[in-house]
């Protein structure tokens, strides 16, 4: 499965839908190996939608989405436009407008596919919001299998939805439904060179906005589901919860012992073999312990707290020279780390143990210095967050141009003892908080842009109602002299004269203008020759049989051109039609753009005014909106910087313990030391 | 043994509870096994974000209204179906032998077209009556050789808003890329 497939399964089932599936969303072997199929998105805006969510671009998916629902023009993608702005809004906590899409589908009777699926994204909501039981109402009314990976995570939610409705017995049930389902293979991205290896802290993130969304995510490259894996250890976990330890330990034991294929698994083996070993530590079976926490990676995420462990399981077996090595290791790592603080007292627990009496005392002092130092560090730490660095330097640091989705804090801030931060960053309420800090950063930039662009865009409208009033009298003035009605009459006369000449079959009527002046001057020459007859006017050159054989050439001349216009009559007939038809084209569209210039003239300046009217309402919107948004940036910030705080000061309250823990060793030392020594003064 | 059942009930309580919360933050199923009540704070953060997200909605309307109005608008795409035999880098489109856009393509927006999506490259006004579309694909072809080609088309344009879609599909007969035009509506 793709990326963002993977992260947003409405996105499959869009993608599915439109028969792309072995191209980009194909989550399963089986559809993988299928020849590929054409795509056939059957409205481009619905394609330019998901151009812009495969690029991970939510915000202007979100809202192009919008605007084509609006211009309805997603047709027949109208349920996955739904389904896919439901899961938008999601990402952006947007639970009751999702929530209301996904009903919207269920009570409007769309396909039973898509209301399984909205079904499904109902149950989710639910969960999330705590309304367990109507969660589990929402998923017994799932009737069939969703598609491809989604199933399993219907499994996982109905599993969650029963541990926390406190019925692990059918939890046990639901998850083992999906164990028992064969491991999905994950195509990788056709692009996966393109995307960059998320670092461990977006996969944290990741995770961590998935119980609060909908999904898992997944490593872009990943090539195996970890569903079931993870199933496998919550089921271990809610059966240790509910009192089936040995049930637990022997699931959470087959996950400590496997061989995983990547990285994030891997971390899920040393996660269940820490659970097993501090199960174990709890129930005085170090032994137990032991085996599990050794098989702990010795660099990892969990580390740490194994070795630790480890170390305590062998004091408990009263080895403390063997609970020195992994004490003593833990020393050399990260200090603000709890399992290392509390290392530092248990290494001068374990040596006093062995009788190091002296170097005990110096390792408790060690121990009550470094707690001293550290918890100054953290009041340092406090401070540099308390006066803004932290939050503005990982927004300066982690810039973003979109909003919604965790991205990846690649980069720490430049503040003082960076180390601290590392859990801090790792929380889900952080997150979620620096999430929203973020958004609101870019809501309240879209809203600047917005306003700037509205400016113009009264400018535009200014100048065009200008130009349009400017204009205006010489457009009138032309068609007050294009006169349509004196036209119409011109060619309503030649319309009769057509007529006439047709019933006539008149070809002279058709005559062109080199023709009518033959005829004329045939009328002329006829006219000559009439008046020979006259002794006034004749000619006396010319004998009687020259004005025959004159008046012989003028007949047949005649005789010609009227055969000629004889001849071709019904091509000169349907020329004039034609000119006759062409006319009235022209005269109707003349007519059309008078009457569009008339309706121009009355409609324009009250759409100029619409427009303007749409225009301020719309900035007066951005100008109210824009106070609420800086306001809630400001408290977002302080409500995460709090968060921080919070957080390093628990680690100075579990300081200040070990710090008394310590000084109380060192007191006892101290005694144990007086004891003796009066104890053998007392000797004679 | 005071130090030790001390320090054990210390570091099993820490360390524990870090643990049952390791549990829950890194295996998602368990993550939300106890879903949190929504602050006020968040609640007003997403009502502002779906304010601003209708708001948003409303802007872009009115801006497709105001500057290309439904009677003259002509919207310009580009898809790729399968695209094996293709790796686009840059398109060039002239309508009516003026050119309207160059664009040179990012991996991401490729991988985006190969996906299924299809993306509007250009969007511009045009008067009713015919016009013509030239656009020039530039790229690797099969055997990684440069490849550019090109396709036209005319077109009426009426009062109706013009969707036009420029496709980069794979002919598996002839081995070879092909491209047309595609006019929805």
């Amino acid at each position: 499965m793709s990326r963002a497939a993977s992260r947003f399964p409405w996105a499959t089932w869009a993608c599915n839908r439109l028969g792309v599936v072995a191209l980009a969303c194909s989550g399963l072997a089986a559809q993988a190996a299928e020849p590929p199929l054409l795509h056939t998105v059957q409205a481009p805006h619905y394609g330019d939608t998901l151009f812009h969510f495969y690029q991970d671009h939510h915000f202007t998916a979100l809202t192009s989405l919008m605007v084509s629902q609006h211009f309805q023009r997603l047709s027949p993608h109208a349920d996955e436009a739904e389904i896919l702005r439901g899961g938008l809004l999601l990402t952006y906590g947007l639970h009751h407008e999702a929530g209301d899409i996904f009903a919207r589908l269920i009570t409007q009777g769309a396909a039973p596919a898509v209301r399984d699926r909205a079904w499904y994204f109902l149950a989710k909501i639910r969960y999330e919001r705590g309304n367990l039981g109507e969660a589990a109402d929402a998923l017994s009314r799932i009737q069939g299998p969703l598609p491809g990976q989604l199933e399993e995570e219907r499994l996982l939610l109905s599993g969650q939805v029963s541990l926390a409705l406190g019925d692990p017995a059918r939890a046990a049930v639901e998850l083992r439904a999906l164990l028992a389902r064969p491991p999905s293979v994950i195509e990788p991205p056709k692009t996966a060179g393109v995307a960059a290896k998320r670092s461990i802290f977006s996969r944290i993130g990741s995770w961590l906005l998935d119980a609060v969304t909908f999904s898992f995510a997944r490593d872009p490259e990943q090539r195996f589901s970890t569903a079931p894996a993870y199933a496998r250890f919550n089921l271990g976990v809610a059966l240790i919860r509910s009192g089936d330890v040995a049930g637990g330990k022997a699931l959470l034991d087959e996950i400590g012992s496997a061989s995983m294929p990547d990285d994030e698994l891997r971390a899920l083996r040393d996660q269940a073999n820490v659970a097993l070993g501090f199960t174990a530590l709890s129930q005085d079976d170090p032994e137990g312990a032991a085996l599990a926490l050794e098989r702990v990676r010795l660099k990892g995420a969990h580390s740490n707290k194994a070795l630790l462990g480890f170390g305590w399981a062998a004091a408990a077996q009263k080895k403390p020279e063997r609970a020195l090595v992994p004490w003593s290791e833990l020393l050399q790592r990260e200090a603000s780390d709890p399992a290392v603080l509390e290392a530092r007292i248990a290494v001068p627990y374990a040596l006093a143990e062995v009788g190091a009496v002296g170097q005990a005392l110096s390792g408790y002092q060690a121990a009550i210095s470094a707690y001293a130092q550290e918890s100054t560090a953290l009041d340092e730490s406090i401070a540099a967050i308390r006066s803004g660095k932290l939050v503005a330097g990982l927004v300066e640091r982690n810039p973003d141009e979109s909003m919604g989705w965790f991205r990846a804090l690649t980069a720490l801030p430049e503040v003082p003892h960076t180390g601290h931060l590392v859990p801090v960053l790792a929380q889900h309420e952080f997150q979620e908080a620096f999430k929203n800090y973020r958004d609101l950063l870019f809501l309240s930039g879209n809203l600047g842009d917005w306003q700037e662009k509205l400016g113009v865009y009264g400018d535009m409208l200014a100048t065009r109602r200008a130009g349009f009033t400017e204009r205006l009298p010489q457009v009138r003035s032309k068609a007050a002299e294009l006169r349509v009605d004196v036209l119409q009459g011109q060619r309503d006369k030649l319309a009769a004269e057509l007529g006439a000449a047709q019933a006539a079959a008149d070809g002279q009527a058709f005559a062109g203008a080199a023709e009518r002046e033959q005829f004329a001057r045939l009328a002329d020459v006829n006219a000559l020759i009439a008046a020979q007859a006259d002794p006034a006017r004749r000619d006396p050159s010319l004998g009687e049989a020259d004005l025959a054989q004159l008046a012989e050439r003028a007949r047949r001349l005649q005789g010609a051109l009227a055969w000629q216009l004889a001849e071709q009559l019904p091509e000169r007939r349907w020329a004039a039609e034609k000119a006759l038809a062409d006319t009235d084209g022209g005269l109707a569209e003349a007519r059309v753009r008078d009457a569009r210039l008339a309706a121009a003239q009355k409609d324009e300046p009250a759409r100029f005014e619409r427009f303007a009217t749409r225009l301020a309402e719309l900035g007066q919107r951005i100008k109210a909106l824009q106070p609420r948004v800086a306001s809630l940036t400001v408290e977002q910030q302080k409500a995460l910087q709090e968060t921080a705080v919070a957080s390093l000061q628990i680690q100075k309250e579990r300081l200040a313990g070990y710090t008394a823990q310590a000084q109380y060793a060192v007191a006892q030392l101290y005694d144990r030391a007086t004891q003796r020594k009066e104890g053998e003064r007392a000797k004679p | 043994m005071p130090v030790l059942n001390s320090l054990r009930a210390l570091g099993l309580a820490a360390l524990m509870a870090a643990s049952a919360l390791g549990w829950a933050a890194d295996a998602p199923a368990a993550a939300a096994s106890a879903p949190a009540p929504v602050a006020g704070l968040d609640t007003r953060v997403q009502e502002v974000k779906a304010d601003v997200v209708r708001l948003n909605r409303d802007l872009l309307v009115l801006e497709e209204e105001l500057l290309f109005p439904a009677s003259t608008q002509v919207a310009l795409f580009v898809s790729m179906d399968v695209g094996k035999l293709f790796e686009l880098d840059s398109v060039q489109i002239k309508l009516d032998d003026k050119v309207v856009t160059s664009y040179l393509y990012t991996p991401a927006e490729v991988a985006a077209l190969h996906r299924g999506g299809v993306q509007r490259v250009h969007m511009g006004n045009l008067k009713s009556g015919e016009h013509e579309i030239v656009a020039f694909f530039t790229g690797k072809g099969p055997h990684d050789r440069d490849y550019k080609r090109g396709t036209k088309l005319k077109f009426e344009k009426g009062s109706e808003p013009r969707y036009i879609e420029l496709r980069i599909k794979d002919s598996t007969g002839k081995l070879q890329p092909e491209f047309d035009v595609k006019v929805w509506q």
